[in-house]
């Protein structure tokens, strides 16, 4: 510090450890923090219609969400929702600037909650640097020891859970409790759990000043109307100590008596009076921190704030600008068109697999036989009869199966079957269609195409 | 001023700074490719390509894809940091000049 200052009141705050301040912004982190990891925790554990809600059965390949269910062919649907998940995150940037990152990233949120642990374990900032620098004794194996026991619990809880969303967690619960998880499952919770350890408990904000290709990216995206923590400049300087009976405007001091605690509440470690850098998460302690001496000098809050460029520049801060209309109006076009594609999806699918072991077969009479697997998906939630036929190829017709197929709620019936033509139609190679057409539907259909090979002629 | 003891305050050497980058972008490119990658191929009739008898389970080649896909992203980006910050310094002067 370069400057001494006299409003000693205040020293015994300048040992505050960052996030230790409280205030409001704390307490809107400290509830989205609940709320968000709260979700998490609790999703797997939902059960719809007598299965997990939300569970992403990848042994089975299909993912359930709620009433849905979503295969591998349905992949451009996943596709595009995570290019509209994209683009939101542009729009709400240029809108908001990092609010995600103060508040909505896992790192944050993680991050957070660790630190609540070693909060409750080790003590406030200054007592964990006497405890760092104070040689190994009882009392600090015990702390440190409970803080490492909550941190680890935790971390297993955490890949527990994770592992939860992909195989059923009420089972997985159980193989744990009988401490018989085996395998890629073990394997994942632990990696999972593991990487929580580290991200949260260790690197927090280096993660976001040196890993995180956001953090880099943001800035692209903000313009003089985007929402950002800055210090009123303004109001603030000249900066400087002074009594708190001190008219300051009179002896031609501004707003901020320089006591750095907005500086020392930084997880990044900036000062956000020299202006926005990259390194700012947009956390808001130091609007909390400064808010807390403004009170206490009696000075109106908000000196760091929320705010835009043109704020404050006292221009006038514009919502609705192109920029946001262009993100915009993508987004809805995208989302219209998940929606309605979702909504008219038909609830079949048809794989054709041609027996990949013989070209073609030649039977007695003149006949060419191809063989095929076909695979038939009903991704409804009640089992439905199908009708298979094929066309394509003069006189051409289906053997070895019986007319009708029935195929169980939401899942894959694997069906050999022969076509065959007379040889006199079936030569080369000849394109021929398979339909699929539900019993009780007319309009429930779908047709795939396939080769049918013969002799050269 | 700044809260040193505070972990996200401290300040990582070069080196930290890029073997922790390299090995956190490939991992997330390679999840990205191993949900595509597996959204269109099934492992198990994959592994029948490689050797007939191969029989690895569903949740085996999961793994190994995405392994695979990690130390392939992160070799690529983990030479290419090397290339860059190990660049004759005199390439760029010239290039200025
Ligand atoms: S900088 Fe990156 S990692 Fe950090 S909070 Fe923002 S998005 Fe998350
Ligand atoms: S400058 Fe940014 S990162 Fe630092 S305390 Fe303020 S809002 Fe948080």
């Amino acid at each position: 510090m370069n400057k001494p200052h006299s409003a000693s009141m205040y020293e015994s705050e300048k040992k505050i450890y960052p996030r230790e301040i409280g205030g409001r912004f704390d307490n809107l982190s400290k509830l989205a923090t609940i709320i968000l990891l709260g979700l998490f925790y609790a999703v797997p554990w939902f059960n719809w219609d007598e299965r997990q809600a939300v569970l992403f059965d990848l042994p089975a390949r299909k993912f359930h969400l709620i009433g849905l269910t979503l295969w591998p062919q349905d992949f451009p649907y996943l596709a595009v929702l995570l290019i509209i998940l994209a683009l939101s995150l542009f729009f709400f940037t240029a809108l908001a600037g990092r609010l995600w990152c103060g508040f909505a990233c896992p790192q944050t949120v993680w991050t957070e909650i660790f630190i609540w642990m070693e909060q409750w374990t080790e003590g406030t900032r200054s007592q964990r640097m006497k405890l760092d620098k104070a040689p190994w004794s009882w009392n600090k194996l015990r702390r440190k020891g409970s803080k490492q026991f909550l941190w680890i619990t935790f971390s297993m809880w955490t890949g527990f859970t994770f592992v939860g969303y992909f195989t059923p967690i009420r089972e997985l619960g159980a193989e744990f409790l009988a401490l018989n998880v085996g395998g890629w499952t073990l394997f994942w919770g632990l990696f999972y759990g593991f990487a929580t350890y580290g991200n949260a408990g260790y690197m927090r904000e280096q993660v976001c000043k040196y890993m995180c290709p956001y953090a880099r990216f943001q800035s692209a995206m903000f313009d003089k109307d985007t929402l950002i923590i800055s210090y009123d400049e303004q109001r603030g300087e000249p900066r400087g100590g002074r009594k708190r009976s001190v008219d300051h405007k009179a002896a031609g001091l501004g707003d901020c008596i320089d006591c750095q605690l907005c500086v020392q509440v930084c997880p990044t470690g900036i000062d956000i009076r020299e202006g926005l850098q990259y390194e700012c998460i947009a956390c808001a302690a130091c609007i909390d921190a400064c808010d807390s001496i403004m009170d206490k000098m009696d000075y109106p809050r908000g000196l760091v704030r929320y705010t835009t460029e043109n704020a404050l520049h006292n221009k006038g801060t514009r919502v609705l600008r192109p920029r946001m209309f262009i993100y915009g109006t993508i987004l809805l076009i995208l989302i219209a068109g998940l929606t309605t594609s979702m909504a008219t999806r038909t609830p079949i699918i048809l794989d054709v697999i041609r027996d990949r072991n013989a070209l073609y077969r030649e039977l007695p009479g003149d006949i060419i036989e191809n063989a095929y697997t076909l695979k038939v998906i009903n991704q409804n939630n009640r089992a439905r009869t199908f009708a298979i036929s094929v066309a394509g190829v003069e006189g051409i017709s289906l053997d070895g199966i019986s007319d009708t197929v029935t195929v169980d709620a939401g899942s894959v019936l694997s069906v050999p079957v022969r076509a065959r033509a007379h040889r006199d139609n079936a030569y080369g190679i000849m394109t021929i269609q398979f339909t699929v057409k539900a019993t009780d539907d007319e309009d429930a259909a779908v047709i795939e195409n396939s080769r049918f090979l013969g002799p050269t002629p | 001023m700044v809260s040193e003891e505070y972990r996200g305050a401290k300040q990582w050497s070069r080196d930290k700074q890029a073997v922790f980058t390299v090995v956190w972008i490939s991992f997330l490119s390679a999840a990205i490719g191993t949900m595509v990658f597996f959204a269109l191929f099934d492992p198990v009739d994959l592994s029948g390509v490689f050797d007939e008898d191969l029989d690895i389970g569903r949740d085996a080649g999961y793994a190994a894809g995405f392994f695979f896909f990690w130390v392939l992203c992160a070799l690529a980006s983990g030479v290419t940091a090397y290339l860059v910050r190990t660049a004759p310094k005199r390439d760029a002067k010239h290039r200025d000049q």
